[in-house]
């Protein structure tokens, strides 16, 4: 019997997290609604792969030279942590702060920005606006290094303000030329040094060289700006605590955590509730987390129409089925193809394509990318070795009274353990064809392996090809 | 630079380092340098993980101090008759033959130093003389082989032709007892020095596994190790750690009390230099850079101290001795060894 | 969704990591190229002659058969205005034609679209190895991504043929259903229908293609004969792109570029004969290219990044020769230790949009370029 609590907690954790097993969703369930929200929105220790023993066995992710070794480290992360709305909201403000390796050849200095986005991400907006204009990746990556006061650099100045804050139409060119004349002097150690090695993807002599943030006060343009309105020798600072007063702020803030947690497209009951993120946003003082509790906390969130109102992202099917399944629980040769196929499926952690991140929704779907969803979760699912399918099959066999499972039984309580997933009648009754193509199923006396076992492999292979199971 | 005790019985001077990274598949340089060896005609053995993109690349490299490269040999990446996936450690016996354990394929492999392949021993398991993950190696005088047994938390000791002799430890944080042990070493008087990885300790026993002593503790203060992954013991019984959690290196005395630690001071080796010959424009601003600049409170723990800083160690997995009182450093994330001799 | 008329195809070989130029096409007679290149060099008595002036690497001599022959045109100093010598950034500029600001649509992406604008045919465009190069990216445009042709579509890991039948029915079924009111189900059914008939009709592929033809076993040459089998099945494929790596040979060179060069040579030479053996040869073109050359000095081992390379426009139908000038090894025409491109690799572009494909080169590759006219009239 699927609740409509159950459903909505796995809602919440489809979104909050990647997804919940059924003895994650029955510990969110114990909480209750309000709790759980609580819960997540308050990380605690993330419980994951402990860095020393990744270290240990991946050279290449404690050194982090190349890309792929930076990826899969990220990836552990996602799969093993306790906390998954701190690697959630992590994602979203990489895919907003779109920051990306291949100008950077620098990924522990990424990653750095990422642990500053879990560190920072939920707090107060304002904090974590100034910590990324310090953050010497995006300094790098917008080409801050370069903002002299002798020869003022617009790039991080513009980007500030039309893609991390207010949005275009909202200021001036004039504001953008001020806000970068604000920013000059906000540079990396040893900048020079670091840019060439950056443009040259150097790794020599000893491979590569992390960064840090430094304040050139030689170089900064300290003179009187006038920036949307005010006036005052505006250091970035002060530019940043006019910015977070807007209310295009709030709208451009409030409407991207929507899109990113609620759903892809922003009917009219989303719109009321970005109003009252907006309203939070304001009254809390600018607290994204506040923010957040607001929109899981609204009728529209709770309701049939944000159910199942997102296209997946490729972090989300991949890390979702992998957690499903239980795999990837301790350091293990093969943990890059995942982090591959992810990128294969066109979301390459550490390399959004452009400064604009990904384009989410119906974006990340076309053929190439809809093979590799549906095979990579077919095959995770499937898999009746992995610990996440044996539970799922020791639950179908205490399911039943007699351990006997009728075709629609095991179709429905499939999709159920893998979700709650609601699909159409059509899919439906696809599944339950599929699965009375050999009768009853009967789990008793089940062996690893065999045939019983395979059935029960082979309708989770075909849930995870759904077209439902593509959504969150 | 380097911190002592009020009045250490042990200095140790900075000679040179030497190594490149190599980002290919074969020649001069070296990928993730998990060990070295040392042979009595200075020849310079050093054995690379190598990360996934150059799994099919060649393990051992051979060079002089001089920094000469002598040649390199390995038979690529695999389970196969002399492949290697996960090097860990190597040690150097009588008659020019290096050992070499590979946690992946739970073995032990025996090349010359020539180059060429002889024999490899081990299988996968938990009972007498299998292994799991065999992670640190030494000889003995005898010419027995101890190694160490990482997941069946235990040592282990062998012939040279792998039949087993005898075998001491179990899981936990007791005397006598494993958390994932990585490096090995065997002083003059044929005792066993283990770096008990996890329990941030080293444990002393006679060559028969009698529990003798341990030292450290979890921390990073003087004496204090985090996971510590090599040892190596020289002939007046110091001890040389390689306290790779706090990136450093520590040296006790033989009573296990603190004495000095090494945080790195690398310098441009010959092979860098070659580098910098051919890319003048890059040394050119880093004549101008301060390779040990101030960092930000929230990058303040020792890895990520290291990751900023050149010259200090980042990655120290193993501390090897050679005759003549010198100490190699051999660290993973800078594909470089630094070398100190002992005054 | 079978073409009878023949259209031109293009095949595009990426070599990825920056090939060495100056040791692919080698100016052994010019003293200052062993003074640079004191270790990491060609000796004179092993390159392969070719104008008197300079020769091939010794891995080519499939290439040099062909360049014989007349169909090979070798296209010196290409690159653009200012170089980046970073893998990534260099890369996605060769893929979006864009030098000066991030691309978003690859030019082969926008080339497809303006061939098949309605998507009538989703192997127009087929990328043989997993993900999708940026070239062939653009946003509505379907491009097939072929790791492995023997076992490309659904479920490839189900190894009983009878389940995985059940499976795909199923499959289709779901997928393939009335559309119904909801938009983002519909996007999902009809993208899956497109990549089941894709698959279904690649599928046939292999079964139809018949050749003496005997490729090697690398990686390389299996993606070409691949391509091969999907071109001579008439699938109304016009471009088909695969890579080859690592050409970033920053030490052992030697041994490394001369392994790599023999597998693309050995390659190429393959697909020619195949072409030729079905009579096809004057309808395809296939464009060898990287991302930049590699410094003229050495580092003692290998070569760093540099700027001005070479890229090579191969088949039947073109023009042979040499094209561009070889860039001067003069200290005092070098671009800070580099050699100096002279010639914009959109020319090249232009040439094969226009000539080749017949298509209106300028809003591809964002402006107008000099053509070098690398094809026979």
């Amino acid at each position: 019997m699927i609740s409509n609590d159950t459903s909505l907690m796995a809602h919440l954790l489809r979104r909050a997290g990647f997804g919940a097993s059924r003895d994650e969703l029955e510990e969110y369930l114990e909480m209750g609604y309000d709790g759980a929200v609580e819960a997540l929105l308050n990380p605690s220790d993330p419980g994951n792969m402990p860095d020393d023993l990744i270290r240990r066995y991946h050279v290449e992710q404690s050194e982090l030279r190349d890309l792929p070794g930076s990826a899969a480290y990220w990836m552990y992360r996602m799969i093993s942590t306790t906390s998954p709305m701190e690697e959630k909201i992590a994602l979203f403000w990489h895919s907003l702060f779109a920051t990306g390796y291949a100008k950077l050849n620098q990924a522990r200095s990424l990653l750095n920005q990422v642990d500053m986005f879990r560190r920072s991400g939920l707090e107060n907006f304002e904090d974590l606006l100034l910590e990324l204009s310090k953050d010497p990746a995006m300094i790098l990556w917008l080409d801050n290094n370069e903002n002299h006061g002798s020869a003022v650099n617009e790039n991080y100045g513009r980007e500030l303000l039309e893609l991390f804050s207010m949005g275009i139409g909202n200021y001036t060119e004039d504001d953008v030329k001020e806000c970068a004349r604000a920013f000059t002097g906000w540079t990396l150690g040893n900048a020079e040094y670091m840019s060439i090695r950056a443009a040259k993807d150097s790794i020599w002599p000893y491979g590569r060289i992390a960064w840090h943030f430094e304040y050139r006060n030689e170089d900064h343009d300290d003179g009187e700006k006038t920036f949307l309105g005010e006036t005052g020798r505006f250091n970035g600072e002060d530019i940043i605590a006019i910015i977070v007063k807007q209310e295009s702020t709030a709208r451009f803030l409030a409407t991207r955590l929507f899109e990113f947690f609620a759903a892809d497209e922003v009917t009219e009951g989303g719109e009321k509730v970005i109003h009252e993120m907006m309203a939070t946003y304001f009254s809390s003082g600018y607290q994204i987390r506040d923010m957040l509790r607001t929109m899981f906390h609204s009728g529209y969130f709770k309701s049939e129409a944000a159910r199942f109102a997102r296209v997946k992202a490729p972090a989300e099917m991949v890390v979702g089925a992998i957690r499903m399944a239980g795999n990837y629980q301790n350091p293990a040769l093969g943990i890059e193809k995942v982090s591959n196929t992810m990128l294969y499926m066109g979301q390459g952690l550490l390399q959004p394509p452009s400064v604009e991140g990904w384009h989410e929704g119906l974006e990340w779907i076309n053929s190439g990318a809809l093979l590799e969803r549906v095979n990579f979760a077919a095959k995770e699912l499937s898999d009746v070795k992995s610990p996440g399918v044996r539970s799922i099959i020791d639950r179908l066999e205490a399911s039943s009274g007699d351990g006997v499972l009728v075709p629609s039984d095991l179709a429905d309580r499939c999709l159920d353990l893998l979700g709650p997933i609601q699909v159409s009648d059509e899919t439906r009754s696809v599944l339950v064809d599929y699965a009375s193509r050999q009768g009853d199923l009967d789990l008793t006396g089940h062996q690893l392996g065999d045939e019983a076992e395979q059935r029960v492999g082979n309708m989770l292979r075909l849930v995870a090809a759904t077209k439902e199971y593509q959504l969150a | 630079m380097s911190t002592q005790t009020q009045s250490p019985s042990i200095a140790l001077d900075y000679v040179k380092t030497i190594g490149i990274v190599n980002n290919g598949l074969n020649g001069r340089g070296f990928a993730n340098p998990y060990d070295t060896a040392v042979d009595g005609d200075g020849r310079i053995f050093v054995l690379n993980r190598c990360d996934p993109a150059r799994a099919s690349a060649i393990r051992v490299g051979i060079c002089s101090l001089e920094e000469e490269y002598l040649g390199e040999f390995g038979r690529g990446n695999g389970a196969g008759v002399g492949q290697f996936v996960w090097v860990v450690a190597m040690a150097l016996a009588s008659k020019d033959r290096l050992f070499i354990t590979d946690e992946y394929n739970h073995r032990v492999t025996v090349y010359e130093t020539s180059g060429d392949y002889l024999s490899h021993w081990g299988v996968a398991g938990s009972g007498d003389g299998e292994l799991s993950g065999p992670a640190g190696i030494a000889i003995d005088s005898s010419g027995d082989v101890i190694v160490v047994d990482q997941h069946n938390a235990r040592i282990q000791k062998f012939t040279e032709d792998g039949k087993f002799i005898a075998a001491w430890g179990s899981f936990g944080s007791g005397e006598g007892q494993f958390n994932l042990p990585w490096g090995v070493a065997v002083d003059g008087d044929d005792n066993i020095y283990v770096a008990d990885w996890r329990n941030d300790r080293i444990q002393k026993f006679s060559n028969d596994g009698e529990f003798l002593a341990s030292y450290g503790e979890s921390g990073y203060g003087n004496g204090q190790l985090q996971r510590p992954t090599g040892v190596a013991v020289d002939s007046e019984g110091f001890i040389y750690v390689a306290d790779w959690g706090n990136e450093r290196v520590q040296v006790l005395g033989s009573d296990g009390g603190f004495q000095l630690l090494l945080r790195g001071e690398a310098t441009i080796s010959k092979w860098a230099e070659d580098y910098f010959a051919s890319n003048p424009e890059e040394k050119a601003e880093r004549d101008l850079s301060n390779l040990k600049p101030d960092l930000p409170s929230h990058l303040n723990t020792p890895y990520h101290v290291s990751s900023q800083t050149e010259p200090y160690f980042w990655g120290p997995v193993s501390v090897t001795l050679d005759q003549v009182g010198r100490l190699y450093v051999t660290e993973t994330n800078r594909h470089r060894i630094q070398v100190f001799q002992k005054r | 969704m079978t073409t009878t008329r023949r259209e031109k195809s293009l095949i595009v070989i990426q070599l990825t990591g920056g090939n060495d130029y100056l040791n692919t096409v080698v100016p052994y007679e010019d003293g200052r190229y062993y003074d640079h290149r004191s270790t990491v060099n060609i000796p004179q008595e092993k390159v392969i002659p070719v104008d008197g002036q300079v020769g091939f690497n010794p891995s080519m001599g499939p290439i040099k058969t062909l360049w014989d022959e007349g169909k090979v045109a070798v296209i010196n100093g290409i690159g653009y205005q200012t170089p980046n010598r970073s893998h990534f950034r260099s890369m996605d500029i060769w893929h979006t034609a864009e030098p000066d600001s991030i691309g978003r649509e690859g030019w082969l992406g926008r080339a497809i679209r303006d061939i098949d604008p309605q998507g009538d045919n989703v192997l127009t465009g087929i990328n043989f190895g997993r993900g999708l190069p940026r070239a062939l990216g653009c946003p509505g445009v379907s491009v097939a991504s072929v790791g492995d042709l023997a076992t490309y579509g659904l479920f490839p890991d189900v190894r009983d043929e009878e389940l995985r039948m059940f499976t795909l029915e199923a499959f289709s079924r779901m997928y393939g259903g009335a559309a119904g009111g909801d938009p983002v189900l519909n996007f999902l059914g009809q993208t899956g229908q497109d990549a089941l008939h894709g698959a279904d009709i690649l599928r046939t592929a292999p079964a139809k293609y018949s050749s003496s033809v005997e490729y090697a076993p690398n990686s390389l040459a299996q993606n070409v004969k691949a391509i091969s089998q999907v071109f001579h099945a008439d699938l109304g494929s016009r471009v088909l792109y695969t890579t080859h790596a690592s050409f970033d040979t920053h030490s052992g060179e030697l041994l490394t570029h001369a392994k790599l060069w023999d597998e693309v040579a050995g390659a190429v030479g393959c697909l020619m004969d195949d072409l030729e053996e079905h009579g096809r040869e004057d309808d395809a073109s296939i464009l060898i290219f990287s991302e930049f050359g590699r410094r003229i000095k050495d580092n003692g081992s290998g070569s760093d990044h540099g700027s001005g390379g070479v890229a090579f426009l191969i088949g039947g139908a073109v023009d042979g020769g040499m094209y561009g000038e070889y860039p001067s090894l003069a200290e005092a025409e070098q671009l800070e230790g580099d050699l100096r491109s002279n010639n914009d690799f959109r020319s090249v572009y232009t040439d094969i949009l226009e000539d080749w494909m017949g298509l209106d080169a300028a809003p591809i590759v964002n402006g107008q370029f000099e053509k070098l006219n690398l094809f026979r009239s």
